[in-house]
């Protein structure tokens, strides 16, 4: 259906919840009070890697006004991961990395808590410590786990250690193509640790109930698997665990993977108010969550490519190492990401990458924003440039070139759709002016293409029941951090009952009430709830035209909702008020309550089938580069996007500009900088420097529509493809305007000066 | 050791005690219930907690609760006349500047106290007037529009 037949999809409707956040009124989990609640505080490791030789608790627990004292010994020995189980929520036998929770303690008040963490003696017997990612695969590096073995997949000659997973991409006969290829080029690249630091501290609140029941509230992204691990971790039934999910300040993946993402802050703060039996809820302070919380990884990539004189790319080959910290956390998934996107998004019909990911005593990988993209893409699109300008070939003349087809296979699509990379490098081009504009001394032009393939992933539910005045409540597993559940939510449910957005609230996430759901992340709000949501509406409407079809006259079919009236098709007299019927549902079906499932195994197979149509972005950007200082100014940014069909345009925008805004913070400035014994340099706001309005050009957003995907009416998951490219596109621009690669994050004036001497610039 | 200070917030008068390591953002937030305040650094470097100090934006961690003895205070909940939004605060609404809404309280207070003093902000001025406020969710281009909106509107121009 066109645009034009929507009433409410396309439009940019008020922000769900805008007026709470605006005023002040919003409970984010920060604000939370709960009566008679003690503070807690969790005491972190201060090696690296140590192994723990005893724990002495007795004074802190002599301390008046202390509740509980908990260590691991207190919880049942269980472990938790993502992938692989490496982990206790308190330290058990060894540390691995400095931050790792210990113990934990709730006291009356704040300043309580810090004297007992003080008191609880921690005899450490210290243990050499890794901070390298490539350092760590040598036989010489310590061991972090003793008993994790190697991935079963590792090449049967591959002398490494510390790796916990490992992926392998081989497409056609790279080998070959390589030895026959016109010219072939090798680089390597390394990006540093970045932090998401989302504004709002992470918080986690719990309360043993009287029915012996654990309410937890959390601010975070995945309510339910936080609800599974919580009670696994405690050893509790799910039906005696409930999660709450308050205003998010922010999240961008680090608060997106379980427990994983808070170093179990939630199972923490559940066992203490088990054993205080008190309310507790402990807040991180921002060095604390510097040092403690779920990163994106840093990278150490090799690229190689074989191309023909007339630049058709005929092989990749890649490696990465990529670096998830003490333990597994997301570092599988990401780093599986990562090697798959080495292979890039071209045509290119010969392929070997092989992905790495390793232990380091460091802070721990999650699913932060493309989790795995923006690294890859900083190695592939530097690399297409390098390509170019050996060939003697334009950039966007040669990325032109090794655009796939329809029908054609890429790293991770078995068959494309439809392809919209060639419009967006072509948008892109035109909208900085590429080959045109007038550049003035120091200054350069650079561009870089990205995709965010699609993956497999748990569907989800929806409820949408229609109250007995006509209004929708609506029940999904996402949570409002300002994605899609406060913007195309609810306008799904307006189109498809004909009521006005304002008729229509999505419930916070009430683990007890709403259907399960894997999380708000992986770009997958639309996909998934989107899907879910229009299902249950259209299932909820069902039963309303049902209803009505015996009043009317009329067969259902030939009915319709519009503006709260159900009424004939073609004659709009004909009609009754929406509310009289769903409040008559009361004495004939009981309620209108609209269910409705996103089959997502079904979706991966019919796109595989017909094949699928995949988001492309290109990015453009003209910089400044200060030869005295090394500063880089972005002049220009220009954001080019394929996000399929737009529900709502001003949330969309939002997402690519607050995604390039991130990743340009990545690509110029923020880094969490280690010494050689793992200790974070720069925990607080004050040396983790960030963008702020001055340092940004105001980023032009561009939409380019007509490539419909899996989500529902035709989107396409808009939260993460805006942060894959513009790594590329700085380093690219500055070497446009230098004639100096740099290939080593991030591009602050330190490194741009450094390798502008040793250019002998 | 505590002391107890009177102060105005939101022209409201409030006598409370406070400890006098106390922060004024803690003493507005725990103490006195302005949970609009926002938590985030606490040395001073986002901008959440921005609150007007006798007219002026200012860092509510980084000072002193004590040092607000006698001192006019104005937190984003003192912004909308009963159910009527501050135009600063619509403008944000209007033009999808609330992604997630943690850093637009403080936003929204440097944004009134730049347009209180100057009725047409150069892009300089409204850049330097925000220049403190961290928002990690927008990439600040819905921010500047509701900025460049909300100074229209205070001035009859839409």
């Amino acid at each position: 259906m066109a645009k034009a037949e929507y009433t409410v999809l396309g439009t940019s409707i008020p922000r769900m919840g805008g007026a709470e956040r605006v005023t002040g009124a919003g409970i984010f989990g920060i604000d939370l009070v709960l009566p008679n609640a003690l503070h807690g505080g969790i005491l972190r490791s201060q090696h690296a890697h140590a192994r723990i030789v005893s724990i002495d608790t007795s004074e802190a627990k002599a301390l008046p006004g202390v509740h509980a004292v908990v260590t691991a010994a207190d919880a049942p020995d269980v472990k938790y991961g993502r992938s692989t189980m490496d982990r206790y929520i308190l330290a058990k036998g060894k540390v691995r990395y400095m931050g790792d929770p210990v113990a934990a303690v709730a006291a009356e008040s704040h300043a309580i808590v810090k004297q007992a963490l003080k008191k609880i003696k921690v005899v450490y017997e210290p243990l050499p410590v890794v901070v390298d990612p490539e350092e760590t695969m040598k036989p010489s590096a310590p061991t972090l786990h003793e008993d994790v073995p190697l991935p079963e997949n590792l090449p049967k000659d591959a002398q490494v250690k510390n790796v916990f997973s490992y992926t392998r991409v081989h497409i056609g006969d790279p080998d070959k193509a390589m030895a026959e290829a016109d010219l072939v080029v090798e680089e390597t690249y390394e990006t540093k640790m970045i932090h998401p630091q989302y504004l709002e501290p992470r918080i986690a609140a719990a309360r043993l109930e009287e029915d012996g029941r654990l309410t937890v509230w959390v601010n975070a992204q995945a309510p339910f698997p936080i609800r599974t691990e919580v009670a696994k971790t405690l050893g509790l039934p799910l039906n005696n665990v409930r999660v709450l999910v308050t205003d998010i300040g922010g999240g961008f993946g680090g608060k997106g993977s379980g427990i994983t993402s808070g170093a179990a802050i939630e199972p923490i703060c559940g066992l203490l108010a088990i054993k205080a039996k008190r309310p507790v809820m402990i807040v991180l302070d921002k060095a604390e969550e510097t040092i403690s919380t779920t990163i994106r990884s840093g990278t150490k990539m090799w690229i190689q490519s074989g191309v023909k004189k007339d630049g058709t790319l005929v092989a990749r080959k890649a490696r990465v190492i990529y670096d998830a910290g003490g333990y597994s956390g997301f570092g599988a998934m990401a780093g599986a990401r990562a090697t798959r996107m080495l292979g890039g998004w071209y045509l290119t019909p010969n392929v070997h990458c092989d992905g790495y990911v390793v232990y380091t005593n460091k802070q721990v990988c999650g699913p932060v924003r493309g989790p795995g993209g923006p690294q890859a893409a900083f190695a592939v699109e530097s690399h297409m440039d390098s390509i170019a300008n050996k060939l003697g070939m334009d950039p966007v003349e040669f990325r032109l070139k090794n655009v796939p087809k329809p029908g054609n296979k890429i790293v991770g699509v078995p068959k494309l759709r439809d392809v919209s990379l060639g419009e967006t490098i072509r948008t892109a081009a035109e909208k900085i002016g590429w080959g045109k504009v007038k550049l003035k001394k120091n200054q350069g032009i650079g561009l870089a293409t990205g995709s965010w393939i699609e993956g497999a992933g748990p569907g989800g539910g929806a409820i949408v029941k229609v109250n007995e005045d006509g209004s929708a409540t609506v029940l999904i597993g996402k949570v409002d951090y300002g994605t899609a559940a406060p913007f195309g939510i609810p306008m799904i449910v307006a189109e498809e009952l004909g009521i006005p957005t304002a008729d229509v609230t999505v419930m916070k996430v009430d683990t007890d009430a709403a259907p399960w759901d894997a999380g708000t992340v992986g770009s997958r709000s639309m996909l998934v709830s989107g899907n879910a949501v229009r299902l249950a509406s259209i299932d909820a409407r069902d039963q309303l035209l049902r209803m009505a079809s015996g009043r009317l006259e009329a067969r259902p079919e030939d009915l319709e909702i519009k503006d709260k009236q159900i009424r004939v098709k073609g004659t709009p007299a004909k009609a009754i008020s929406l509310a009289s019927v769903a409040t008559a549902a009361h004495t004939e079906i009981g309620e209108v309550i609209g269910r409705g499932f996103f089959d997502s195994k079904a979706s991966q197979a019919e796109e595989s089938e017909r094949g699928s149509s995949q988001p492309f972005t290109t990015h453009a950007a003209l910089v400044e580069v200060d030869p005295d200082t090394g500063n880089i100014k972005v002049l220009k940014y220009v954001a080019v996007h394929d996000v399929g069909f737009v529900i709502h345009p001003k949330a969309v925008e939002g997402q690519i500009e607050g995604a390039v805004a991130m990743s340009l913070g990545q690509a110029l400035c923020e880094e969490v900088v280690f010494d050689d014994q793992g200790k974070t340099l720069n925990p607080t706001f004050v040396d983790y420097l960030m963008p702020t309005i001055n340092m940004l050009p105001r980023i032009e957003s561009v939409i380019v529509e007509g490539y419909p995907g899996a989500g529902p009416y035709g989107t396409k998951g808009a939260g993460e493809i805006g942060s894959v490219p513009p790594l590329a596109t700085i380093a690219n621009a500055i070497y446009n305007a230098t004639g100096v690669r740099i290939r080593k994050l991030p591009l602050s004036p330190e490194n741009v000066l450094r390798a502008l001497k040793e250019a002998g610039r | 050791m505590s002391l107890e200070i009177t102060l105005t917030v939101n022209r409201k008068t409030h006598t409370a005690a406070l400890e006098p390591s106390m922060s004024l953002m803690d003493f507005l937030r725990d103490t006195l219930g302005y949970k609009g305040v926002k938590v985030c650094c606490n040395t001073g470097e986002c901008g959440a907690c921005t609150i007007l100090f006798n007219g002026k934006p200012v860092n509510s961690c980084v000072v002193l609760g004590a040092d607000a003895a006698g001192a006019n205070i104005v937190t984003v909940e003192g912004l909308a006349e009963g159910d009527r939004l501050h135009p600063v605060q619509q403008a944000f609404i209007d033009t999808g500047a609330v992604q997630c809404g943690y850093c637009t309280p403080g936003f929204i207070i440097s944004v009134k106290a730049l347009l209180d003093r100057s009725k047409h902000p150069t892009p300089e001025e409204i850049e330097e007037a925000v220049s403190g406020n961290i928002c990690r969710c927008t990439g600040y281009v819905k921010i500047a529009d509701a900025i460049e909106i909300a100074a229209q509107r205070l001035e009859g121009r839409s």
